[in-house]
């Protein structure tokens, strides 16, 4: 800071923001999650130009351009952890308790991550490369969360 | 021939190929036959991940062979036809292994119908054809009815819709004096159920007569659930996901120096300026530099606090307020006001008392505006809202 800066004014002031949203997960993502709602299975899309399956499902492929949305491959509830990171704060909009495991898991059968929680593990113990299968919610609300988290495999 | 649906056997058989999907026939080694009455037998192979389909008469070595009849094998497979019940009530049936049938659901992508534009003929088969499965149980409870169709014109025909213990069976005649009947053209008809004309224009031109029981006319709308041409139906049919929530994110301001000075003159019931060296201007609330002359202005005034109003804003369309996370009820007026000690148009923005919306008079040029006051706050903690609002000074 300057030298000679007056800070004698200078104070915090607490503010709260509230948004309201409407999140339309749009006909591809429907399918997505009510899929893993109603039958605990997990699809993706695969371009036909270029082979890649995308979880989560997309409508275009990002490389070809291509429209791929009625393309539908089921993969498998399995994957490998490709990234991870551990969360070590509380806030509202959160899925899980503090600390955890938040990785990128690519499944069996996909070419691209689905970001979720991984359970069941001591943080120090998650490592790249370490395999985890889907464990579906009990009771389910139409997001990703109707998969309640990964466990290692 | 067209089946009930407009689909023909052959169609399911033809495409099979191209609805095939590997992926469903992952250890699947086994052949299936398909037993269609008076259309002919299919056989089915499929093996490592690929598929034969042949006619043939021999459906000798079948894992199981389906035994059903055009209409229903076509419903099933387009998705008009519930295949469940269509095998418990016995229209379909499985001989030989029903388990190793049922892998055969996962072999293929659902049958879509090409979409082509009907004829009228096509379109009068198709609505009738699906009459049954458009009827909705819940809304027939104790009626027993006989609803008429005299379809005229060369591609019409008559039907007859009877409605009794909450089932609705369509047969291809006119029985004698139902309760209601239905008289006009094929081509009027197929408008009138796709919605291209309404029900009350064709009866006042007189190009369709409606005989029998009237207050049964107006209830047809709620007995059968409207109809929807071939092909056009799946998408309607997705549910669709909406997520609506209120994200609230907390968060925290740094006044700095100047903006710090400024509200904890609010506390004070002080609104102050600060006033630029060079070119002599107020800016209310203070700045950390003058934004014309872009030199540091450290020179504060107390203004106000009463003032003119300028302009008054009324404002319809609220966005949440990012200090309280609020959004406040509209009309609200924003009013620029003119405090005492500034001029031109050194004007300060604040909200106007809710009720006095339509008593502002604004100012221009040397004409003064309506004189407002601030209305304090009790407990003022130095941020905006330690002024409520300004009112009419009277």
């Amino acid at each position: 800071m300057k030298e000679g800066f007056d800070t004698t004014d200078c104070f915090l002031v607490d503010g709260k923001l509230a948004l309201p949203y409407t999140y339309f997960a749009g006909r591809v993502g429907s399918k997505f999650l009510t899929t893993i709602r109603d039958e605990k299975k997990i699809m993706g899309i695969k371009c036909n130009k270029c082979n890649k399956v995308f979880v989560p499902p997309r409508q275009t492929c990002d490389v070809c351009m291509e429209d791929i949305r009625d393309n539908w491959v089921d993969v498998q509830n399995t994957g490998k952890v490709t990234n991870f990171t551990v969360v070590r704060y509380d806030d509202k909009h959160l899925p899980k308790k503090a600390p955890y495991v938040l990785a990128m898991i690519q499944l069996d059968g996909a070419d691209t991550p689905l970001v979720h929680v991984v359970e069941g593990i001591d943080l120090d113990k998650a490592k790249i490369g370490m395999k985890v299968q889907a464990v579906f919610a009990k009771e389910t609300t139409n997001t990703i969360l109707d998969i309640d988290h990964f466990a290692p495999a | 021939m067209s089946e009930k649906f407009g689909v023909k056997v052959e169609d399911i058989f033809n495409t099979m190929e191209e609805r095939f999907r590997p992926e469903g026939a992952e250890g699947v080694d086994a052949s299936f036959g398909y037993d269609i009455s008076g259309r002919g037998r299919w056989k089915l192979t499929v093996k490592d991940g690929s598929m034969k389909i042949e006619q043939t008469d021999d459906l000798g070595g079948c894992a199981a062979v389906i035994q059903a009849d055009a209409d229903t094998f076509v419903g099933v497979n387009i998705g008009k036809v519930d295949g469940t019940a269509a095998f418990t009530s016995g229209k379909l049936s499985v001989d030989g292994d029903v388990g190793a049938f049922g892998t055969t659901a996962k072999l293929f992508k659902r049958f879509t119908p090409p979409k082509k534009e009907l004829t009228v003929g096509e379109y009068v088969l198709d609505m009738f054809g699906t009459l049954e499965a458009r009827f909705q149980t819940g809304a027939a409870e104790g009626l027993d009815i006989t609803i008429g169709y005299d379809i005229g014109g060369e591609e019409g025909g008559q039907w007859t819709a009877r409605i009794k213990d909450g089932k609705c069976t369509v047969t291809e005649e006119l029985v004698p004096s139902p309760s209601l009947t239905m008289i006009m053209k094929a081509k009027d008809w197929v408008e009138l159920m796709l919605g291209k004309v309404d029900a009350v224009n064709l009866l006042t031109t007189g190009r369709a007569k409606v005989e029998g029981d009237m207050n049964l006319a107006t209830k047809l709308g709620e007995l059968f659930a409207k109809y929807t041409a071939p092909g056009e139906e799946e998408e309607e049919e997705q549910e669709l996901l909406v997520l609506k929530k209120i994200i609230s994110v907390n968060q925290k301001f740094a006044t700095g120096p100047v903006m710090g000075k400024y509200l904890n003159g609010l506390k004070e019931k002080k609104i102050l300026a600060n006033k630029c060296r060079e070119c002599g201007r107020m800016q209310v609330p203070p700045r950390e530099v003058c934004a014309l002359c872009r030199i540091r202005c450290d020179e504060f005034v107390e203004v106000g606090p009463k003032g003119n109003v300028r302009l008054l804003d009324t404002a319809y369309y609220a966005s949440p307020d990012p200090l309280t996370g609020e959004t406040r009820e509209t009309p609200y007026g924003l009013i620029y006001i003119l405090l005492d000690g500034c001029s031109g148009q050194e004007v300060f923005a604040h909200f106007l008392r809710d009720d006095q919306l339509d008593r502002i008079e604004m100012g221009w040029n040397e004409k003064k505006g309506t004189i407002v006051r601030p209305v304090w706050a009790e407990e003022r903690t130095g941020k905006v809202a330690d002024i409520k609002y300004f009112e009419i000074d009277e």
